[in-house]
């Protein structure tokens, strides 16, 4: 089940930056860094605290018409859950 | 085998400190104030460790707020792209200076807390910093940047770890770590004092998992076991020399926290030599790095790339020989060493209550070496 509302706007949490380069961008939080793989990195450059999950959800599927949509809004779910349990993305 | 560059920087940049801890992990061989590394000096190694590919920089002391240039390196720091973590103490920083700090691209703050009740709070740190803490919290939580509550945990406030908790959770806190009390430095002179029992040590993981539990998205707790009572050693620094940089106040470049009290480490200078010299040519970097120097049980061991072999520093000041197995592994010859301090600080904490403790204080620094 997701616990990640229709109309919740993610964002990043404050303190958490992206740093890196512009190739390879990082993830910069307290005591840790993630490298963002490239479907990562498209979920969160749509994270600006604007836009909603669902929005974000359908632009992404407009960009991945390839993919499954409910494969997208489960995977997108999932890895802003992950990062919100990290507090690195408030929902 | 390639060599892998730093992720971190820790910036111990001053051994001054109001605070006098029991469980402080600094040397007990303080730097003096006059020998402080100067913010030019500093400017130079955060950008060197920048191209190098480190990413965190810990801004540590001593306390950090007693330089009165902070702002000028966290905003140098931030200059060179470092993600930057200040771990204070909050003695010395009020609103001004805190907005000060995040104006100059402080990305977070890391507060100390001793416990939950000021007494007992006070009692610990040697000095009456409780009531300033929380205040100073609350100003923490009008700016955008990543606040963690640290807390230190031992034999002396695990019982209140429930009500800690509580208390810091009410300060809003991202993050919450709570940190056991490692034995170096004056910590290790207070030892017997600080060592939890195993049935502490119980009640506490309970109570930390029901925590995170009932905090969850809204605040994350991390915790360090303590490695006395673990089966293996910790992974110390992600092994020696292989991620992790701590430059002391006068500018010396030591594998972890603790390498001084290693005999024989010369330690070089970053005022004389560049960073990436250091960490690739330093004798006190290649003295542990990788798994040449390690002894039976740890050489041919599986758990070796795990650990490491455990803490260098821990191997020596209880085995006198820091190329030994870490004695708190299970599998170390030596493990008695371990058992013995753990029933001692036991038995002790059995029968005196804290205040008729003889607490060995940590000093500040002389003004001149």
């Amino acid at each position: 089940m997701m616990a990640i509302g229709e109309n919740a706007k993610p964002a990043l949490a404050a303190g958490c930056r992206w740093g890196g380069s512009k190739e390879q961008p990082v993830l910069l939080f307290p005591e840790g860094a993630i490298k963002v793989q490239a479907t990562g990195l498209a979920i969160l450059q749509l994270c600006d605290g604007q836009r909603s999950f669902s929005e974000i959800v359908s632009e992404l599927q407009e960009r991945y018409p390839e993919a499954p949509a409910k494969r997208i809004r489960e995977e997108s779910a999932n890895f802003l859950e992950q990062l919100n349990a990290k507090r690195i993305v408030n929902l | 085998m390639t060599l892998p560059n730093p992720l971190a920087l820790i910036a111990e940049i001053t051994h001054r400190c109001p605070l006098h801890c029991v469980y402080c992990s600094n040397p007990l061989q303080l730097a003096a104030a006059d020998s402080e590394l100067p913010a030019s000096e500093w400017r130079r190694v955060f950008a060197e460790a920048a191209a190098m590919g480190v990413l965190h920089l810990h801004l540590t002391g001593g306390e950090p707020v007693a330089r009165h240039d902070l702002e000028e390196l966290v905003a140098s720091a931030r200059e060179a792209g470092l993600y930057t973590n200040l771990i204070t103490s909050g003695l010395g920083l009020n609103q001004d200076r805190l907005a000060r700090l995040v104006g100059a691209g402080l990305d977070h703050i890391q507060l100390s807390f001793q416990d939950s009740q000021p007494e007992r709070a006070d009692q610990i740190a040697g000095t009456k910093s409780h009531a300033h803490k929380i205040e100073l919290a609350h100003w923490i939580r009008e700016h955008s940047i990543a606040f963690t509550a640290n807390l230190v945990v031992h034999g002396h406030n695990l019982n209140y770890l429930q009500e800690m908790l509580v208390f810091l959770e009410e300060l809003r806190p991202d993050r919450i770590e709570v940190a056991h009390t490692q034995y170096y430095g004056w910590a290790l002179k207070n030892r017997v004092a600080l060592m939890p029992t195993a049935v502490q040590l119980e009640n506490a993981l309970r109570v930390l998992e029901a925590a995170q539990v009932r905090v969850k998205g809204r605040i994350r707790i991390d915790s360090v076991l303590p490695d006395y009572y673990a089966k293996f050693p910790k992974g110390c620094m992600g092994g020696w020399g292989q991620r992790m940089i701590l430059i002391t106040p006068s500018g010396e470049a030591w594998p972890c926290h603790a390498a001084g009290v290693i005999p024989g480490l010369a330690f070089d200078n970053v005022r004389e030599q560049s960073l990436s010299t250091i960490w690739n040519e330093s004798c006190a970097f290649q003295k542990f790095r990788g798994e040449s120097w390690m002894q039976e049980p740890c050489r041919t061991c599986e758990q070796r790339h795990a650990d490491f072999g455990g803490c260098r520093c821990q191997a020596f000041l209880l085995t006198g020989d820091a190329a030994a197995t870490d004695p708190v592994c299970s599998l170390s010859p030596r493990h008695d060493v371990v058992l013995r301090e753990i029933r001692s600080g036991q038995s002790s904490n059995v029968t005196t209550n804290s205040q008729l403790r003889n607490w060995i204080y940590r000093p500040n620094p002389s003004r001149s070496s």
